[in-house]
């Protein structure tokens, strides 16, 4: 991956048998929630969508991020998204999938185009000259600091509640933000 | 599922749930509304008049809850409350916790729910986490630290993060999604008088301020529905 | 048994092995992807996304062990009860389109 002269052959040389499956199910899945004519099924297949996100992040070792996916994807928002539907009107379609406009398909191409250009520059994964893990100044010392200043086994929480402790406060009213902004949204007065 | 309904209308009973239900047949048969709508209709209303009682809706999903969503809930504690050792934390707790109410829901009827879980749970829970977390937070501020200096707390550093998982954040999340829940169920100004039926026969299990809410509610429904057809 | 020998033998480790079964199983999720997209009717859209949540538990419990992280079965248990969660809620918005949730 850094050589920019071979964009492609490094890459293929990395990807193992289990992240190449991976990654095919994920984009798999996505291309047909995108493409899914049926409101519901477009729905499950987003379900699946997330199981093999979660997979893959566990794959990449980030096990927050894959029970985060878990828990809110497959616990949440298939039900939050299945209650908002039952709400509305089913139009009945015999294609199963949607038809597809032509340029916007030419104008996402040409922006993925442009996005894969910047890939050389990329740092692949898990290397470790990657910034994000050769950083001392912040990665090497939150690894390094975290149990010492904290007494907390997970980094990532350690971070996520003590160093960065204020914007998880921000995000947290962020949350509560967002339920008090779906009552205003809804006309209502009380939840439950 | 959809033959162990009708036999649970006849065996229920309820007298006048066949005839309810061969009119709605009969209506559907010939009316231009689609299916799906007018047998919600109907079944929001045979649960209206059951009163609370909850709908028997699957002999595999009810008991199949009652045995798996003890353990849920428990994995959502677990998670909350070992975010400090293991991957999780008061977010993935939260919607873990969360999510076993979504599964009670389904299987004892979103109303019957709704009645035993009050607004006032909810809404403590999402706004008393965002209090605690807030206060934990000021605690130091007072002893003249910053904001969330955990080593002013009167307790370990460890044990502070964790009061702020399990106080602050998993008491908003689960709050939040719950109260998200409950809102998109009953949708917008659909509580009973949306789709053109009667006003305010959902309201009265509800508590003072969304009976003293209903009839302008179900104004602006009938404005609303009128715009929509 | 014998293929697993030499295949030791040849340098590779049991996680290797774990990892290729874990490949195998995402191809098996990547067919049942079929029937949950093109499936004739929700009923089979169901039965896919469970026999996919199913295979999701597997894919990860078999990558926690491959990786040697024990705590990585928590990812699958949630997955384990929380994919009921959402047989039962497809399922039961199956029966008259969300009319009797």
């Amino acid at each position: 991956m850094t050589g920019a002269s071979s964009l492609a052959a490094p890459v293929v040389a990395q990807v193992t048998a289990i992240e190449a499956s991976l990654l095919a199910f994920v984009v798999l899945t996505a291309l047909a929630t995108a493409l899914a004519r049926d409101v519901l099924a477009a729905v499950i297949v987003f379900g699946a969508y997330s199981l093999g996100m979660a997979a893959l992040y566990t794959f990449y070792r980030a096990p927050d991020v894959a029970l985060t996916e878990a828990a809110i994807s497959a616990g949440v928002t298939t039900v939050l998204l299945l209650l908002t539907l039952a709400k509305t009107t089913r139009i009945d379609h015999d294609a199963v999938f949607e038809s597809v406009n032509l340029p916007a398909v030419g104008a996402v191409g040409v922006l993925f185009g442009g996005l894969l250009l910047t890939m050389g520059d990329i740092p692949a994964v898990g290397s470790p000259e990657a910034p994000v893990w050769s950083n001392p100044d912040v990665s090497q010392w939150y690894l390094s600091e975290s149990y010492a200043q904290t007494g907390v086994e997970n980094t990532v929480m350690a971070v996520l509640a003590a160093f960065r402790g204020f914007d998880t406060f921000g995000e947290a009213v962020v949350v509560l933000a967002g339920g008090i902004a779906a009552l205003i949204v809804l006309h209502r007065e009380v939840f439950a | 599922m959809s033959d162990a309904r009708p036999d649970d209308e006849g065996g229920g009973g309820d007298s006048d749930a066949p005839g309810v239900e061969a009119a709605e047949s009969a209506a559907e048969a010939e009316s231009d509304v689609p299916a799906h709508r007018a047998r919600s209709r109907s079944g929001r209303i045979d649960s209206e008049q059951r009163q609370g009682t909850p709908y028997t809706e699957s002999q595999v999903i009810m008991p199949t809850v009652k045995i798996v969503a003890p353990f849920a809930f428990t994995y959502g504690l677990f998670i909350t409350f070992h975010g400090s050792g293991s991957p999780g934390g008061g977010f993935q707790g939260g919607a873990i916790m969360a999510a076993v109410v979504f599964m009670i829901a389904f299987a004892f009827g979103i109303e019957a729910t709704r009645d035993w879980l009050a607004n006032t749970v909810v809404v403590g829970l999402a706004v008393g986490g965002a209090l605690a977390f807030a206060g934990i937070g000021l605690i130091p501020v007072a002893r003249g630290g910053a904001f969330l200096q955990y080593d002013l707390l009167p307790v370990p550093v460890k044990y502070g993060l964790e009061s702020v998982e399990i106080f602050g954040i998993a008491a908003i999340v689960s709050g939040v999604l719950m109260g998200l829940f409950f809102l998109l169920a009953r949708g917008f100004d659909s509580d009973g008088s949306g789709f053109g039926d009667t006003g305010s026969v959902d309201d009265a299990g509800d508590d003072a301020a969304s009976d003293l809410d209903a009839p302008e509610t179900s104004d602006r429904t009938a404005a609303a529905d009128g715009g929509e057809r | 048994m014998t293929l697993v020998d030499a295949g030791v033998a040849a340098g590779y480790t049991v996680a290797d092995f774990l990892l290729l079964a874990a490949a195998g199983f995402t191809l098996l999720a990547i067919g049942m992807l079929y029937r949950a997209v093109r499936g004739p009717t929700m009923q089979d859209r169901v039965l896919a996304v469970n026999v996919l949540g199913t295979n999701t538990v597997v894919i990860l419990a078999i990558l926690a062990a491959a990786l040697s992280e024990p705590t990585f079965l928590d990812i699958a248990l949630v997955y384990a009860l929380l994919n009921f969660l959402m047989a039962i809620a497809i399922s039961k918005f199956t029966v008259e389109r969300g009319g009797v949730l």
